[in-house]
């Protein structure tokens, strides 16, 4: 079988390739998965808010980037804010970025009073916006048949501990979890089943498949004790919640540095992990270890070039990776793109090829072909 | 143990009402507003970014640490203005970066900028580029700090400092960035004109380079 660049005779499809890869078997080749916001944008020269004004342009930005960069899944809005809004948080719209909190919501225990904890995502706030445009890239999929563009659409789950901290603020969050940690479970007990709730109704809506994430439970967050015992439990009942209510695949992506807690991270049960600017050779080990163990189900690693830091934070494991996507040429991602299918693929669990952290704002297209090419050239299947 | 040494502790172990009667005491002893800060306050805040460096601390312990420290502050604060004479320093403007909501450390720059005698604009977090811009035309300041505690925000540091060229105000200021994941290296590529490794040591480079530019 051979592959061009621009190919669109492929035999396996993105749907099938990337779908397998999250169930851990193989196809013809290793997919590519970057979380494509910018790609898509900055294909069809549009700001986030001129798509989040008119979700009819996030779609067709969806689906020419995915005809154009030829990668192997793609996303709906994909951001924070619809559930922490729905829920009462006002959030502003920057307009070349995803919405963010404006003020926290809940400044005391008092506070929570207020907060509408129970959502209905086909009513409330601007959920019904993110489920029409998963409804929209499925109809334009389908119409584009069951070839070329049989495209699996990802959605976005946030675990409880980040919505609780979009919810207090960041800062309270982690004073929370120093001073008052039976109110930090309280917290995240309640704030579950928002965002479940929008999952479901994005599965029903035409999601294939969901990716958590945790960006304040990592080692430059918080200690792996607190993480072990407050947070970790809330990832894993967010998880088991999702595959119990919908059956799909699961990604989850621990934001940051998590070394010295991968073997808790694993055993939140997701089938792939979509791994921040750690090394990808010790996240592999782990993987295996903890399955070995039969801790955790983990099936395929999704990452890492570099798209972030240029080492991590702990001091101790460096990490090779640099801002590649943004800085690095084209043959630097040709690179660490075959160290990490290398690696990955050795250990027998699936490499889904990505960056480290989201598809960077303002990477050249070059970078980004030189990933979808760099797994064709060295991620095919014997 | 010293009643400095108390204070250092305390600080370390994040105990915020204990540290503030330590330095109303140590004050009452007759202990000096700048021994106080230097020895007791900024020594046990760094043993506990010396901590967190060792992966023995993390941002809710730095967070309570920074706490007593800033509560602390409310105390020695006037003392410490009034010691500096009332003469500036110089002129600076500091944010968090557009996308990146953490203040901890940017807050800390301020208040030992401030006690150094600089006269600060804090813009605190999320910070757009271009109001960053906007505060530098209007406030001609000698440093502009920028910090980042995201791997991803970062990037958007050599954004500001490009913006900041454009503008035509590059050669008229001192650029010095920081946060947690940003190191000598990163400050290097992206053309910043200092890095320092914590609040306390961000004091001494200011300095210097607010030296380097003109009266």
């Amino acid at each position: 079988m051979t592959y061009y660049m621009y190919s669109n005779t492929q035999e396996v499809t993105p749907y099938e390739r990337m779908m397998a890869s999250l169930n851990g078997e193989k196809t013809d080749r290793v997919p590519v998965h970057f979380y494509p916001r910018w790609a898509a944008l900055e294909y069809i020269g549009a700001t986030f808010k001129q798509t989040w004004d008119d979700p009819d342009l996030y779609v067709k930005g969806q689906i020419l980037a995915q005809e154009r960069f030829q990668y192997d899944c793609i996303i709906d809005y994909d951001m924070m804010g619809p559930v922490e809004e729905a829920m009462g948080a006002k959030l502003k719209y920057p307009e070349n970025d995803v919405p963010q909190i404006a003020e926290p919501l809940i400044k005391t225990k008092e506070d929570m009073k207020n907060v509408k904890w129970k959502l209905d995502p086909r009513k409330d706030g601007n959920m019904p916006k993110v489920l029409y445009v998963i409804r929209r890239l499925k109809e334009e999929l389908i119409k584009r048949g069951r070839g070329t563009q049989h495209v699996p659409i990802m959605t976005w789950g946030s675990c409880p501990s980040r919505t609780v901290a979009c919810l207090t603020g960041f800062k309270e969050w982690f004073l929370i979890v120093a001073r008052d940690p039976d109110w930090a479970v309280e917290l995240m007990e309640k704030a579950l089943d928002g965002w479940l709730q929008l999952v479901i109704a994005a599965w029903e809506a035409g999601a294939d498949c969901v990716w958590v994430n945790d960006p304040v439970s990592s080692r430059d967050c918080i200690s792996r004790d607190h993480y072990y015992k407050l947070t970790q439990p809330y990832e894993r009942k967010f998880i088991e919640a999702i595959r119990k209510e919908t059956g799909m695949n699961i990604t989850m992506h621990p934001c940051g540095n998590w070394h010295d807690r991968m073997d808790l991270v694993y055993e939140n049960q997701a089938d792939c992990y979509f791994l921040g600017p750690m090394d990808i050779e010790l996240c592999t080990k782990i993987a295996v270890e903890t399955n070995e163990k039969g801790l955790s189900r983990v099936k395929a690693l999704n990452g890492n070039v570099g798209a972030a830091t240029k080492s991590t934070t702990d001091g101790q494991t460096a990490v090779p990776y640099a801002t590649t996507m943004k800085r690095g040429k084209p043959e630097d991602i040709e690179k660490e793109s075959k160290a990490v299918i290398d690696t990955v693929e050795a250990a027998d669990l699936r490499c889904i090829l990505g960056t480290n952290c989201w598809d960077v704002k303002g990477s050249s297209f070059a970078n980004r072909d030189a990933m979808v090419y760099s797994a064709r050239k060295y991620g095919q299947y014997k | 143990m010293s009643i400095i040494e108390a204070i250092r502790k305390n600080v370390y172990d994040g105990d915020e009402n204990n540290t503030i009667e330590l330095v109303k005491k140590a004050l009452d002893e007759g202990k000096r507003a700048k021994e106080i800060l230097d020895e007791g306050l900024v020594a046990g805040l760094r043993d506990c970014g010396d901590g967190f460096e060792r992966g023995e601390k993390f941002i809710p312990e730095m967070l309570m640490s920074s706490e007593s420290m800033k509560k602390a502050m409310e105390v020695l604060k006037p003392l410490l203005l009034e010691g500096a004479g009332g003469a500036s320093t110089g002129r600076a403007v500091l944010a968090t970066v557009e996308g990146d909501v953490h203040d901890i450390g940017l807050e800390l720059v301020a208040t030992m900028f401030e006690t150094a005698g600089f006269e600060v604009r804090n813009m605190g977090p999320d910070v757009p580029t271009e109001d960053i811009v906007d505060a530098v035309k209007a406030d001609n300041p000698h440093i502009v700090g920028l910090s980042a505690l995201l791997s991803n925000t970062m990037d958007v540091m050599p954004d500001v400092i490009e913006a900041l060229e454009k503008a035509g105000l590059r050669d008229s200021i001192k650029i010095m960035v920081g946060g947690a994941p940003v190191k000598q290296d990163f400050a290097d590529e992206i053309g910043a004109d200092g890095w320092a490794y914590d609040a306390a040591s961000a004091v001494p480079k200011a300095k210097e380079l607010r030296a380097q530019l003109p009266e």
